[in-house]
């Protein structure tokens, strides 16, 4: 029997090497627990490939309450176990707990922090004073309420805490809403280091403007959002974390307190923690449960996490009191309600956008774009990756490549500067052609015009035959007449009341061509100054608003002309502003045309047609209706400002009556469906 | 019955006695930290501790087992004969109580030490008289007081009785009477060789309380591990509270592919694992609405399996469901949930729901239950195993319950062996065609893929060698899948018409290429069908909702869905599936395999969930008949039909307490089916995961377009993140030839035996005709030696016999 040979054959060894692989990445199988979000080229938070998936759960610490973390520069995670009273040093590398900080000193200790030197300082709120302990978990040092006479009346319960490499702490205090308590290493108050505005509603700020000193004073105290967490990286930045705001909740601070980021930083309004790994990448927590990422100018990179109550899985937290940046990338985060550590390794995907970012802010713009272009092979979809190679494109001068990328990635100001060079190319390649070519038609023109002249003006007679044959067609005769009007509106209005100028049914048509024409520049502008992109309009309301505008300023003027002794009948009105609009009409499609060949630094030219159009416009129907009810210049502005109020009624009814439909319908229903259900 | 397959048996355990010699052999020591996506080395040995039956009579005895019965607790011990290893349906537990009050009185009297230490029973610290009555009984029972759910089992102190009778040598009736509420239940019990079944018809349960009850458990303590237990102290002759032996072993749920809950010590808290077997109706529950939010939703059980093993390879059980499956709940509340000490599991079978019964719009309503319970027959098997299996029986682990249910689904038909060709493995290839976005006027289509493009890349994939490839086409439809009906098949000159379709997929036919039409047949929206008749309609008799707007972009054309009722969702499967199967040989459908609901109106239920799995099964015989079928993720009902198995999970829902992943699924389905993994374009190709891809044995898969998938960024497919074939073109041939290489050598065997003989390395055997071989997949960063044969760091290897 073949089988029972005692001799091991080797048939095959493939010993699969897997070197050649393109992904040297060592991340596990996709077993993200929450989806990872990105901004979309609408500033939208959008879907994205795993940027981080949950590694290891740490369950066996026995942790009760546990509030902060920090890693030092050992990568060794500190826990202040708060609910047991102690702080915990663990290994992240072995797993294993290097030593546990216990001491009689130590009441509740709610927030670490370690020095480079390798001091612990413990922030702990019930026994009311900052623990300082060294590399041996020796007390060295207990810094309690400091003494400067300006700091008597402050609450003093230390919560969290950062140390600077000068020995400044940075302190958050229970119930102290003046800001980040700075003190000196040997805990004098150094004062109050950054502080937080109060956001007032816009009733408050009402009252603030209208109220006496007196009336303020009885006023319901308002106090500033309150900082949740500081840090301080390792270049002494310090960084803050504030609950209740979804406006700048995250701040990078200069040396005097103030906000580094330029622009807005959106955040959850209830987070925990900030904290800055050696990337400069900055990761905030909330507790309910997401930890978000920015680079280091505040923009937001990843959001991941999600807020579960009854399902335990990995990644998901019930509060999110803390989380720490080890040296390798990884976050660390801690369940407050359930007491484990939870660990986040970031994805390929991840790796390759951070360090896509980083070199270009090296100034490493090839190397640079080759990351982004593998980040895009990963997520064709990501904004930052379509932006980082157009911004290489861009550096490298290949204006046209990075055109389609800027697109992709919405970046219309960039788009925009790649475009005036790709226009400059073009126009100094065919400039002198183009001129060539309508110097060209113009001789010929006159050319045959001679020519023409010589042999009796026959062709001049026939075109003037067939334009005069074309102006009278009854339809298209009024919409020259119409184009007429803007240029002498008195004589054409007077004519449209005087001798029955124009029809309704051209008016119509010309209504139907300012509809499409409104459509046109509110859809297919050129990228530049195509602001809100079709998928995104609400297109049944630009129709119903549109018309249901225009049919309420010509009922309503009707309406208000009939009774202030207006001589214009109904469908005279419903001609003026349809004879009137034609410059609003051609400025419009100026602009729709003109927009494909503009860049940003033209757009007050868009702006002036436009203006112009519209201000032409709003003058020819002014002078319409003038002319038709034949009313003196008082007159008028009154019966339009009595036409715009009864519009702004009859909306306002519409709506009322809306509703009320609404609730009767639901109350009708109700009942239908209650007879239904217990009478049949 | 359970060794007709000796032969094979035989060259399975000489492959897991070389396995595990293997695994013993010298190799370089460092560590590899696994996670719970690993499977860790086996448990230790339990101790094997001497067990009294004083109290139990002995009931039957076959080949195999011993079977004991404890009338006054409602508890079976079955004693296998070789080992002697025990294994209780309950704790054996007394009633604190008793207990308590017993010695009381002793020690007022004039009693003895040794009297007393002979009553002083051990009992429980953290159960009380209800959890004791749990512990020990082989029936509980969860009914409604009000809308909160309360607990009675059949070896209650008070609240019930019960009496076992004999109907024959290896069959009884335990017959229970539940006092509040009122309910009278019939519990048939057949003794087999090595197993267990319990019967409970649904006719026979009767009671003025019957109405009330919201689920029957089975035996919720078999197989538990922990405890706290009084023990009194012979010396002091004080009750002193000591922890109670915890066996090492685990759990086994279904979840994803599979997944070991380890008992263990919990320091925190958690709640309780509950698998819905087949997924959750969502008509019957709570709200009608359902709304997907920014956690990944967990995967549901496609089997209703679960089992306990104790030791290494010393004591285990796999138990499933015979009937009523669909409304069964696995549930393991692990060490620490609901306060207690014990890691538990049982199957739940729920009979009622407490729903919110809304009479407006505006959310106004009331939480009630069904006036009558869900009518259905119970019934569930438990097979023992003993032993590491050298002897050729399944062995007391996770691959051991593998084997028995697979054995258990092959008998019954369910699944069905078949001849796999050797050669290359398959890969699975779909197509995104095209989808729908919202435009000026109406919808507006986006097309990344057309017929000449498939074409163009399976060429080009054919000539980089793969040939043994099947295809997918999604989105084929104008305006996209979500906005077309699912009976129809209307084509969009865009993608390609009719007949282009006609000439791609016989011309790849001939070339040995199969390629589909894929088709959800079951999510609706309202811009694609009126729910009229067609959508579900919830319990409360509104129709169901399922809203994905946070996990879509904003715009697209709508993010509320329903599911279409189990008729018309057979109706259309089966339309579908004649349309486009005639010009095709296969037909894949995505969401209909594992998504299954009932359906309501105000006067009950108009198909429950066992008519709907009757529906699904008839209309895909059928198909099956002539087609071949590719189902996403089908449920155990459809296996028979299933010719390909995809988007096969490699993982789990990873719990926390949850503490080792395992190819379960995986190892139960081969050899029947041809199984794919999850697209790789999705984290889904690094080196681990195609390491995995081989251990879990599955065929590789990916998604591709001929557009950047940028393109389908305001449509409902936008989760698509990268799907463009000009940068997967090299990754397809490097993955394909990784898992093929290894793979392709095992084509044909069949899966016998899995062994981790240390963190990071797996040993997957595998017999064919007296031969064998050996996969070794090493996921550890260091080389791994075994009787002379080096497997790099991150590599597979395999070793075979002849």
């Amino acid at each position: 029997m073949k089988q029972n040979k005692m001799i091991y054959k080797i048939l095959c060894l493939s010993a699969v090497v897997f070197m050649a692989l393109r992904t040297p990445v060592q991340v596990s199988a996709s077993q993200a627990t929450s989806y990872t979000y990105a901004s979309d080229e609408d500033m939208n938070w959008e879907r994205t490939q795993d940027a981080y998936l949950p590694d290891k759960t740490v369950t066996g610490l026995g942790l009760s309450s546990p509030e902060d973390l920090f890693i030092d520069e050992d990568n060794m995670l500190y826990i202040a176990d708060t609910g047991n009273r102690r702080v915990i040093k663990y290994d992240i590398n072995s797993g294993q707990v290097e030593g546990i900080l216990e001491n009689s000193e130590m009441a509740g200790p709610r927030g670490v922090y370690v020095t480079r030197e390798g001091e612990i300082y413990v922030a702990d709120t019930a026994a009311k004073a900052v623990l300082v302990f060294d590399r041996d978990f020796n007390l060295i040092n207990k810094l309690t309420r400091p003494d400067a006479p300006i700091f008597a009346d402050t609450n003093y319960e230390p919560k969290r805490i950062a140390v600077d490499g000068g020995g400044n702490i940075y302190l958050i205090s229970e119930g102290v809403y003046n800001g980040v308590i700075q003190l000196a290493k040997t805990g004098e108050f150094l004062g109050y280091f950054a502080v937080n505005d109060a956001d007032l509603t816009f009733s408050q700020r009402l009252q603030q403007m209208i109220f006496t000193r007196e009336q303020l004073a009885n006023l319901v105290d308002i106090n500033p959002t309150v900082f949740a967490n500081v840090f301080v990286d390792r270049d002494g930045i310090v960084y803050t974390a504030t609950s209740g705001t979804n406006r700048n909740g995250m701040k990078k601070h200069s040396t005097n307190g103030g906000n580094m980021f330029k622009t807005d930083v959106w955040s959850y309004d209830n987070l925990t923690d900030v904290y800055v790994d050696h990337r400069g990448l900055i990761y905030t927590s909330s507790a309910s449960g997401y930890i978000d990422i920015y680079s280091k100018n505040g923009e937001e990179i990843f959001a991941i996490g999600s807020y579960v109550t009854t399902t335990d899985i990995v990644g998901l937290f019930t509060s999110l009191p803390s989380i720490a940046v080890d040296l390798d990338g990884n976050i660390w985060a801690v369940d407050g309600t359930k007491g484990y550590l939870q660990s986040f390794k970031p994805t390929e995907y991840a790796q390759m956008v951070y360090t896509a970012m980083d070199l270009y802010e090296s100034g490493l713009y090839e190397e640079a774009m080759e990351k982004w272009n593998e980040v895009l092979r990963l997520n064709q979809m990501s904004v930052l990756a379509h932006n980082g190679v157009g911004k290489a494109y861009l550096h490298a001068e290949d204006y046209e490549a990075s055109l389609e990328h800027f697109k992709v990635a919405n970046n219309k100001e960039y788009y925009s500067q790649s475009f005036w060079e790709v226009r400059n190319k073009w126009l100094q390649r065919w400039l002198g052609p183009i001129l060539g070519v309508v110097a060209a038609l113009l001789v010929i023109k006159k050319i045959v015009k001679i020519i023409d002249r010589k042999h009796g003006g026959e062709m001049e007679r026939t075109w003037r035959a067939l334009k005069e044959k074309a102006g009278g067609l009854p339809v298209w005769k009024d919409i020259l007449y119409a184009l007429r009007t803007p240029k002498r509106p008195m004589d054409s209005y007077y004519e449209i009341r005087r001798y029955r100028q124009g029809s309704v049914i051209s008016a119509a048509v010309i209504y139907m061509l300012l509809f499409v024409d409104f459509m046109a520049y509110k859809t297919v502008k050129g990228f530049i100054y195509q602001t809100v992109k079709v998928e995104n309009m609400d297109i049944g309301s630009i129709v119903l608003g549109f018309f249901a505008l225009l049919g309420l300023f010509i009922v309503c003027n009707y309406l208000v002309t009939s009774i202030n002794d207006g001589d214009g009948t109904f469908r005279q009105i419903f001609m003026i502003p349809a004879y009137g609009l034609m410059p609003a009409m051609i400025a419009m499609l100026t602009v729709t045309c003109v927009s494909y060949a503009l860049t940003y630094n033209e757009s007050f030219l868009l702006t002036l047609v436009l203006l112009i159009g519209v201000v032409w416009s709003v003058i020819t129907i002014f002078i319409g209706l003038q002319t038709v009810h034949d009313y003196t210049f008082g007159e008028t502005v009154k019966s339009i400002v009595l036409t715009v109020v009864f519009m702004i009624i009859i909306a306002v009814v519409g709506v009322i009556i809306s509703i009320m439909w609404n609730s009767l319908y639901t109350f009708l229903t109700s009942v239908g469906k209650e007879m239904i259900q217990n009478v049949f | 019955m359970f060794f007709r397959r000796m032969r094979r048996n035989k060259v399975m355990m000489a492959a897991l006695s070389l396995a595990v010699a293997l695994g013993t052999a010298s190799m370089q020591a460092q560590a590899y930290v696994p996670t719970n996506r690993d499977t860790k080395v086996a448990p230790e040995k339990a101790e094997q501790t001497e067990e009294s039956f004083a109290e139990y009579d002995l009931l039957l005895e076959t080949n195999t087992v011993k079977y004991y019965w404890r009338e006054d607790r409602d508890i079976f011990a079955i004693v296998d004969k070789q080992t002697g290893t025990c294994i209780r349906t309950g704790a054996d537990l007394p009633f604190p109580g008793d207990v308590k009050d017993a010695v009381k009185a002793l020690q007022k009297g004039d009693a003895s030490p040794e009297e007393i230490l002979a009553a002083a029973e051990s009992y429980p610290d953290d159960l009380n008289s209800t959890y004791v009555g749990i512990a020990n009984s082989l029936i509980t029972v969860e009914y409604y007081d009000s809308d909160k759910i309360k607990y009675i089992s059949s070896a209650s102190e008070e609240d019930a009785e019960s009496t076992l009778r004999k109907i024959s040598e290896e069959k009884y009736c335990l017959e229970i009477r539940f006092r509040k509420p009122e309910v009278l239940m019939n519990v048939y019990i057949t003794l087999g060789e090595d197993r267990i079944d319990y019967f409970i018809p649904c006719e026979e349960m009767t009671g003025s309380g019957l109405n009330r009850l919201a689920a029957v458990e089975i035996t919720p303590f078999l197989g538990a591990s922990g405890g706290r237990m009084n023990v009194m102290n012979p010396d002091t002759l004080e009750w002193e509270t000591v922890d109670a032996y915890r066996v090492p072993g685990y759990v086994l749920v279904p979840d994803g592919s599979g997944s070991l809950i380890r008992f263990t010590r919990n320091t925190s808290v958690f709640n309780a694992y509950e698998g819905d077997v087949y997924g959750r109706d969502y008509a019957t529950e709570t709200n009608y609405s359902y709304a997907y939010y920014d956690d990944v939703p967990v995967k549901d059980p496609v089997m209703p399996v679960f089992g306990i093993a104790h030791g290494n390879g010393q004591m285990a059980f796999a138990a499933w469901a015979n009937e009523g499956a669909e409304y069964m709940d696995i549930i393991v509340n692990p060490d620490g949930t609901r306060s207690t000490s014990y890691t538990w599991a049982y199957p739940r079978f729920e009979l009622n729901v407490n729903y919110y019964q809304l009479y407006d719009e505006q959310g106004s309503g009331f939480f009630t239950q069904m006036e009558e319970i869900f009518h259905y027959d119970i019934d569930m098997t438990y097979a023992f195993l003993f032993g590491d299996g050298s002897d050729g029986t399944p062995s007391a682990d996770y691959v051991g319950m593998a084997r028995v249910y697979r054995e258990y689904l092959l008998d019954r038909g369910e699944l069905e062996l078949r001849e796999t060709p050797e050669g290359d493995i398959p890969i699975r290839l779909d197509f995104i065609m095209g989808d729908a976005k919202s435009g000026i006027v109406g919808n507006t289509q986006v097309v990344t893929t057309r017929t000449e493009d498939v074409e163009e890349i399976l060429s080009r994939v054919m000539e980089q060698g793969i040939t043994n490839i099947n295809a997918g086409l999604m989105g084929w439809q104008k305006n996209g899948e979500s906005l077309s009906r699912p009976d129809k098949l209307h084509f969009t000159g865009a993608i390609g018409s009719r007949r282009d379709f006609e000439k791609l997929i016989g011309a790849f036919a001939e070339r040995g290429v199969d390629i589909s039409l894929s088709r959800d047949t079951v999510t609706v929206n309202k811009k694609m069908v009126t729910y009229n008749n067609t959508a579900v309609k919830c319990i409360s008799n509104w129709y169901l909702s399922i809203d994905k707007r946070a996990i879509l972009p904003e715009h697209v054309p709508t993010a509320l869905f329903s599911y279409g009722t189990p008729e018309k969702t057979a109706s259309w499967t089966g339309q579908f599936a004649q349309k486009a199967g005639a010009f095709s040989n296969s037909v894949t459908l995505t969401e209909m395999p594992h998504v299954l609901t009932s359906n309501w109106n105000r006067d009950g239920v108009v198909t429950g969930l066992t008519e709907a799995i009757e529906l699904y099964r008839e209309t895909l015989e059928e198909i099956g008949q002539e087609k071949t079928l590719n189902l996403e993720k089908p449920n155990m009902y459809l296996w028979k039909y299933t010719d390909r198995y995809l988007q096969a999970p490699v993982g789990s829902s990873q719990f926390i307490f949850e503490t080792d992943t395992v190819p379960f699924l995986e190892m139960v389905l081969h050899g029947t089916m041809e199984v794919y993994a999850p697209y790789a374009n999705f984290s889904f190709y690094t080196k681990d995961c195609i390491l995995r891809m081989i251990d879990y044995n599955v065929s590789p898969s990916f998604v591709l377009s001929k557009e950047p998938s940028y393109k389908l960024g305001d449509t409902f497919l936008a989760n698509y993140y990268s799907t463009e074939y000009t940068l997967y073109e090299g990754m397809i041939a490097d993955i394909y030839s990784q898992v093929n290489s290894v793979l392709s050598q095992v084509q044909g065997f069949e899966w016998t035996a899995r062994h981790v003989p240390e963190d990071g390395v797996v040993i997957n055997s595998y017999g064919k005709d007296g031969a064998y071989k050996y996969v070794i997949i090493n996921y550890t960063e260091h080389e791994v030696t075994y009787q002379g044969t080096t497997v790099m760091p991150e590599s597979a290897a395999v070793v075979g016999k002849e």
